[in-house]
């Protein structure tokens, strides 16, 4: 069987925090297509996984490959112009700046019809374009989630890597971030890599799944109808 | 007649005195919002932007033409001086370029003194420009008036830019979150060149056209220095709103403190500083952010 193609391949990095270890060797990759999940629990290492992946924490050891490009250590800027659209559980929306600057910040051109650009963001979260001229720091924190992703989106990448989209949202909100992810993103065919301690959420999004333990280490690897058979295996690994 | 035409007066100055303070306390707090850098040659830069004009003038070019190259001047100095001395200590603390920026100063004021001497320099008008022009009930110098005019259309181009343009998005993005701004692919580095050339052209702007206001000697930096301190602090650091507002509040202090007491004109200022300290500690509009 042909090996499909690489978006994201990390071979054993290791990352600090000033002194503190905390990924030690940790491997993962993400195919063309792929959507996949870092499952843990609070302080494992999964933020910081990512922001080894944008060079904002760069690894002291190992490899990232991006589409075939080793990346490791880049600036984040680099990172991001080979197609990597990063959001952050804090989802970082610029207050001072309207919706639609925001937008436009993050906008590059794509191919295709499936191409995103601002139209189409708005075609597809009214809200936003109810609010475009609005600052986007002063929206509710759902809708700041949805302007987090929709400027992933219109930077038209290669993959989008997504902090904790559920970190402190309502059930309610959980269940529309999800649509939005799995309606726009993994339908769409947009590699996926999303970090989550909401087990619901990274089986509704994700075909498979990294269960990550303290210091980065993968303790299991599960596609998500294998968890669906046996939930003991979430169960144990994401209990304290 | 003699008290109307004499408040129109002080009121003009306040606001020609207020012009020049805002457009060296921007500079100043563009170049901190953007890369948290507190210039302390600042105020060299501004008088580096008098003494460049007054020698553009005096070799018989045009004032206004002096007036474009002054500034551009002043903005190279500024592109040395940040792939010099402050980029080099981007990941350091604060402190290292508190320190070498006040080094910087002196540097700077050696090479004025250096190159123009002790002696006070003056920059030699266009004729028409020397006149008064009847207004309000009262005769008002042309060159005021015309400094006036130049801050008010030097204050809506940097507004129209930061509002208006990708560029300026940029920099006000990055005055918030700049690692979001590179997680979206903006190289900082640029950024920070930006800001410190931006903030450098706006201090030789401000000292050519102050040049003709007072006289240019080398110590003409260090009140200036200190004046565009007082107004970013009681504006709000990094809040442009508020450095509009204080600039101006900062000028009529001055002139009306200067045409009443002259000697007590820079206590009362410091007086009011900490009276709006006091009450709001983190200036009229402090956020840190541009608006």
């Amino acid at each position: 069987m042909a090996r499909k193609n690489k978006i994201l391949d990390i071979e054993d990095i290791h990352t600090y925090y000033g002194e503190s270890y905390v990924i030690q060797g940790l491997s993962l990759y993400v195919e063309e297509h792929e959507a996949v999940s870092i499952l843990g629990r609070n302080g494992v290492g999964k933020t910081t996984t990512l922001r080894s992946v944008m060079g904002l924490t760069p690894p002291r050891e190992g490899k990232i490959h991006i589409d075939g490009t080793q990346t490791t250590r880049w600036p984040a800027h680099k990172v991001s112009r080979m197609g990597v659209a990063y959001v952050p559980a804090e989802r970082h929306i610029f207050p001072g700046l309207s919706v639609e600057e925001n937008l436009l910040l993050a906008a590059r051109p794509g191919r295709g019809k499936d191409a995103w650009d601002l139209e189409k963001v708005y075609r597809q979260f009214p809200i936003l374009s109810d609010r475009r001229k609005q600052d986007g720091s002063t929206l509710s924190g759902g809708e700041q989630q949805m302007l987090a992703i929709g400027r992933a989106l219109v930077s038209n990448p290669k993959i989008i890597i997504l902090d904790e989209p559920s970190q402190g949202r309502s059930p309610l909100m959980v269940e529309m971030v999800t649509d939005v992810v799995r309606d726009f993103c993994v339908a769409s065919g947009i590699t996926l890599l999303v970090v989550e301690q909401n087990y619901r959420m990274a089986l509704n999004v994700a075909t498979r799944h990294y269960l990550m333990g303290t210091k980065g280490r993968i303790e299991g690897i599960a596609t998500t109808s294998e968890l669906r058979e046996d939930p003991q295996i979430i169960q144990n690994h994401l209990a304290v | 007649m003699g008290g109307v035409s004499t408040a129109i007066d002080i009121t003009l100055n306040s606001l020609v005195l207020g012009g020049v303070f805002l457009i060296v306390a921007i500079g100043l707090n563009i170049i901190y919002g953007l890369s948290r850098v507190m210039n302390l040659a600042h105020g060299s830069l501004y008088a580096l932007g008098a003494y460049s004009g007054y020698t553009l003038v005096s070799t018989g070019l045009n004032f206004f033409v002096a007036l474009l190259l002054a500034p551009l001047l002043v903005g190279v100095a500024g592109l040395l001086i940040e792939r010099t001395v402050i980029a080099p200590m981007r990941s350091r603390s604060i402190v290292y370029t508190l320190i070498l920026t006040y080094g910087l100063m002196f540097f700077i004021d050696g090479l004025i003194k250096y190159t123009w001497g002790n002696e006070p320099r003056f920059i030699d008008l266009p004729a028409f420009m020397r006149e008064t022009l009847p207004i309000l009930g009262t005769h008002y110098p042309v060159f005021r008036l015309m400094t006036l005019l130049i801050t008010a259309v030097v204050m809506a181009g940097l507004m129209l830019f930061l509002s208006r343009t990708k560029t300026g998005m940029t920099l006000r993005a990055s005055s918030t979150i700049p690692e979001m701004v590179s997680c979206l692919g903006v190289n900082m580095k640029y950024v920070h060149i930006g800001a410190f050339v931006l903030g450098s052209v706006l201090a030789g702007i401000a000292g050519i056209i102050a040049g003709p206001l007072t006289t240019i000697d080398p110590i003409m930096g260090h009140e200036m220095l200190i004046s565009s301190f007082v107004v970013i602090v009681i504006g709000g650091l990094g809040s442009l709103r508020g450095a509009v507002i204080a600039a101006l509040l900062i000028g009529a202090v001055q002139t009306l403190a200067e045409f009443f007491i002259t000697d007590l004109a820079m206590v009362i200022v410091y007086m009011l500083m900490a009276i709006i300290l006091a009450i709001k500690p983190r200036g009229i509009l402090g956020e840190g952010k541009f608006e």
